[in-house]
């Protein structure tokens, strides 16, 4: 099969799981709302990956801009309007605008300084969700709100008790999503994100402004995530500090790794091994954590290239 | 009105002086080779007029214009692109893609979320156009990490030149090449000399390849300029002759 | 009246001090992993709490100050063995994979701690005359916490001659700045990143043991010390061991003093430090100078 084809089978081949998945989910011994789950946070591994794997960069505090998405939802719904859209709208914007205010603060850092100023800044939010409980309800977490039905002129969708019509939702948004990733990574502006991640002085001396590419792709990044932590307050009706912790920034970071860094899907499988992976572990015990860190640690030595990495490699050669 | 002067332009890294009071002028299509012993300052005046780092005194100009504080990637709009003694590429795309992102830079795209229709094919005729240009029109969809080293440095040369570039600088183009590989490349730059108009300044060992390409030859020692003049000039000249050519012309 | 604002304010700078000096210790091991290696220790913090319940195991049978002794340097045992084991299979690679690898590990030390040892926070006693306070009027300065700071100032005043006078310290020092021309120069690379990662552990083990003494000992206490070990770093400038130690005092005194203001912002305050510092000087206060030079 040649490799136009072979690709266009695999990506019909992940359309039809992803719009089948209320059929086949339950034939399996998931259910549907665990479907929705997973495509959010396979959402979020992509976004990471839009970053670490296609431009380079090692933010790995990136779970903050998820937090900040889930939080602007969150707050939107409670407080504010009772409108889904509005609600999406709103965590987005948050979190997308702190991610391009901050980004542009440490963009001339590189490498691990990068990484451990991401870390700080996302513990801040953290700590802000925290501490401002008034706000934020604290440890509990953003409660009550709900997701609102859709109000689509034809028809209403109760996205809030009908799981299934959510899910599809929420499909359309991952869709919208992954297709503007898809779009900007085959653009002239994508090529340069490669570009920096190939040779960065190469790109520098090929007329491409590095820190201004590096600081564009950053604050994309954190659009995309902060919409998946939009989706993912709706999700679980609830926000979470927990959402904000570097640990679920490594989490994220690992779905990507596991999945296939320099792939474009990988990171959503990725997160589906993961997810069941942890569901699995903390089914039997308690101990779950020491597990999953073996399992970092594991992947880390002996599967760095990720699943989809590893088929790519047998394919070329 | 030259293409470039460069003022007496001095580098100090702490206490080391690589670059003494260098100057250079550069006028529209000429070659000129930059010769001298390892450890001369050649690749760190290269790295001055590129914008690499900026000179510690002296100025540097493209067309009469003060470019002395501008970035790397400004002198790359002004008109100057260059290679590197190791080469740099981009290892894990193809050479298509290679080229593809400097034509794109150059038709000032860089920036566009998507295409027109237009515009793409302006560029994939550029890039074809390229790998005629530098003969690697068959092996245009190979990943250039796996590619000889002469291919990879043909690429990069292609790479350069898709920023239509009126001064390139190329640092030591035929560094680790055996003959024939030499003769490849030093008949690509000649052909981009001539048809393209180009200035080119080489920096290079290879006596051969200088002699037989430069219109001027300056030579450095020890971070300053030793002596400068046409090839036969510099041939004559005994202090060059004595410490520098060895095995040469 | 101002007497006893003058006295808040001692107490809090005091404590300031002191717990800068904490973080110092921490951010100083972490640091010197960091500036030699390029690795991002996530664990340093699982190997504070693994030094301070070794340091809980060993009492009954070492007392106090052979605990105090002993532990740090079963812990940096440890830690060599992770380094020789695992950690030296990511140098040279993406520094994300020793991200991860640490990350990984931190969760592994974490777990590990509340698996032998069981969730529950475990005391650790010291000798009846540390806790003793001074005097009456500084009723918070207890002989602890003096042991505590004299602890740390002798550590790393130590740390600073050893690096400076010794000769796997100024091979440490170069290899910082240079590591590929220090191993061309026939240096043994590998050994130097093992004793330099086995230092930075013997250091956060025995923070753990001084934390267990004031704070009793829990899983998860390693986990609230890295942050602020990051912090210093950043404040202090990455590359330089000078800086952490400033940065490290910086955030505790900083710390401190804020208490007195506006409590509830005493632990967001070296947030803003580290935003004031990106945003003036991104490289720190004595970022990319070297070290202690």
């Amino acid at each position: 099969m040649s490799e136009v084809n072979r690709k266009l089978a695999m990506l019909a081949a992940i359309w039809a799981a992803l719009i089948l998945a209320p059929l086949w989910m339950p034939l399996v011994g998931g259910y549907t709302a665990l479907g929705t789950r997973v495509m959010v946070l396979g959402l979020a591994a992509m976004s990471v990956n839009f970053l670490l794997g296609f431009t380079g960069v090692l933010s790995f505090g990136h779970a903050a801009w998820f937090g900040l998405g889930a939080y602007g939802c969150g707050l939107l719904l409670k407080f504010v309007a009772l409108s889904t859209p509005l609600g999406l709208l709103a965590g987005t914007l948050l979190g997308g605008v702190m991610g391009g205010l901050l980004g542009a603060l440490i963009v001339r850092r590189r490498g691990v300084y990068f990484a451990m100023v991401t870390i700080a800044f996302g513990q801040v939010f953290y700590y802000i969700a925290f501490q401002w409980s008034s706000l934020t309800g604290g440890d509990d977490g953003l409660r009550p709100f709900y997701r609102q039905p859709l109000h689509l002129g034809v028809a209403t969708v109760d996205i809030l008790h009908d799981s299934t019509a959510f899910y599809y939702f929420v499909l359309v948004c991952f869709a919208f999503a992954v297709a503007a990733m898809a779009f900007i990574l085959r653009s002239p502006f994508g090529r340069t994100m490669l570009a920096i991640r190939e040779n960065e002085r190469r790109a520098r001396f090929l007329g491409i402004p590095v820190e201004m590419h590096i600081w564009i792709a950053f604050t994309l990044s954190c659009f995309f995530m902060a919409f998946a932590g939009s989706l993912y307050a709706l999700v679980n009706n609830f926000a979470d500090p927990r959402g904000l912790h570097y640990s679920q920034s490594g989490d994220f970071v690992m779905m990507a790794v596991l999945g296939g860094m320099r792939t474009f899907w990988g990171p959503l499988l990725g997160a589906v091994v993961f997810v069941m992976l942890q569901d699995y572990i903390s089914s039997i015990t308690i101990n779950w954590q020491i597990f999953i860190g073996l399992f970092y640690v594991a992947c880390v030595l002996f599967f760095p290239r990720g699943v989809l990495g590893i088929l790519r490699r047998k394919a070329t050669t | 009105m030259s293409l470039l002067r460069v003022e007496r332009v001095s580098r100090h890294f702490g206490s080391l002086v690589a670059v003494d009071g260098v100057s250079l002028t550069v006028e529209p299509g000429e070659l000129r080779a930059v010769i001298g012993p390892n450890g001369a300052g050649k690749t760190t005046f290269f790295n001055l007029i590129s914008g690499f780092f900026p000179p510690t005194s002296g100025k540097i100009f493209l067309d009469d214009r003060d470019i002395t504080a501008a970035s790397s990637h400004r002198r790359v709009d002004m008109g100057i692109a260059r290679t590197f003694q190791i080469t740099e590429i981009f290892p894990e795309l193809t050479v298509r893609e290679n080229l593809r992102i400097p034509a794109e830079v150059a038709q000032g795209l860089r920036l566009r979320p998507w295409l027109a229709r237009a515009d793409d094919e302006r560029v994939r005729a550029r890039v074809d156009e390229l790998l005629e240009m530098g003969g690697l029109a068959d092996k245009a969809d190979r990943l250039v990490g796996e590619l000889p080293h002469g291919d990879q440095r043909s690429t990069e040369i292609m790479m350069a030149l898709a920023l239509k570039p009126r001064l390139l600088l190329l640092d030591e183009p035929t560094a680790g090449m055996g003959d024939r590989e030499t003769y490849d490349i030093t008949t690509l730059v000649r052909s981009l000399h001539r048809d393209q108009k180009l200035a080119i300044v080489l920096i290079e060992h290879d006596m051969r390849v200088v002699f037989h390409l430069a219109d001027r030859i300056m030579v450095l020692a020890e971070g300053a300029v030793l002596a400068e003049g046409t090839p036969d000039e510099i041939a004559a000249n005994e202090r060059v002759q004595e410490a520098y050519l060895g095995k040469a012309a | 009246m101002r007497d006893r604002m003058i006295q808040l304010l001692l107490f809090n700078v005091t404590n300031g001090l002191i717990i800068g000096a904490f973080y110092v210790l921490m951010a100083i091991g972490l640091s010197l992993i960091l500036n030699l290696s390029n690795v991002i220790n996530f664990a340093h913090g699982g190997f504070l709490v693994i030094g301070g319940y070794i340091a809980y195991t060993l009492e009954p049978y070492l007392g106090f100050w052979g605990a105090l002794v002993a532990s740090p340097f079963l812990t940096a045992i440890i830690g060599l063995a992770v380094e020789r084991l695992l950690i030296s299979r990511v140098y040279g690679r993406d520094p994300l994979y020793g991200l991860l690898l640490t990350f990984g590990l931190a969760f592994v030390f974490e777990d590990g701690t509340r698996i032998i040892w069981g969730a529950q926070g475990k005391p650790f006693t010291i000798p009846a005359f540390l806790s003793q306070p001074l005097s009456n009027q500084f009723f918070f300065i207890t002989g602890y916490r003096v042991f505590m700071v004299a602890m740390v100032t002798v550590m790393i005043a130590l740390l600073f001659l050893l690096l400076r006078f010794t000769r796997a310290g100024i091979r440490i020092r170069a290899g910082t700045l240079d590591l590929e021309t220090v191993a061309v120069l026939g240096v043994n690379a590998r050994a130097l990143r093992s004793l330099n990662f086995a230092v930075g552990i013997f250091l956060a083990g025995l923070s753990g043991v001084l934390a267990g003494g004031q704070l009793g000992l829990e899983p998860t206490m390693g986990a609230g010390l890295l942050m602020p070990s990051f912090i210093a770093i950043i404040v202090g400038g990455v590359g330089s061991l000078v800086g952490t130690l400033v940065g490290g005092l910086l955030i505790g005194v900083a710390s401190g003093v804020t208490a007195v203001i506006l409590p509830p912002a005493s632990e967001a305050i070296m947030y803003v430090l580290m935003a004031v510092v990106l945003l003036v000087r991104p490289r720190g206060l004595f970022g990319e100078e070297g070290m202690l030079t």
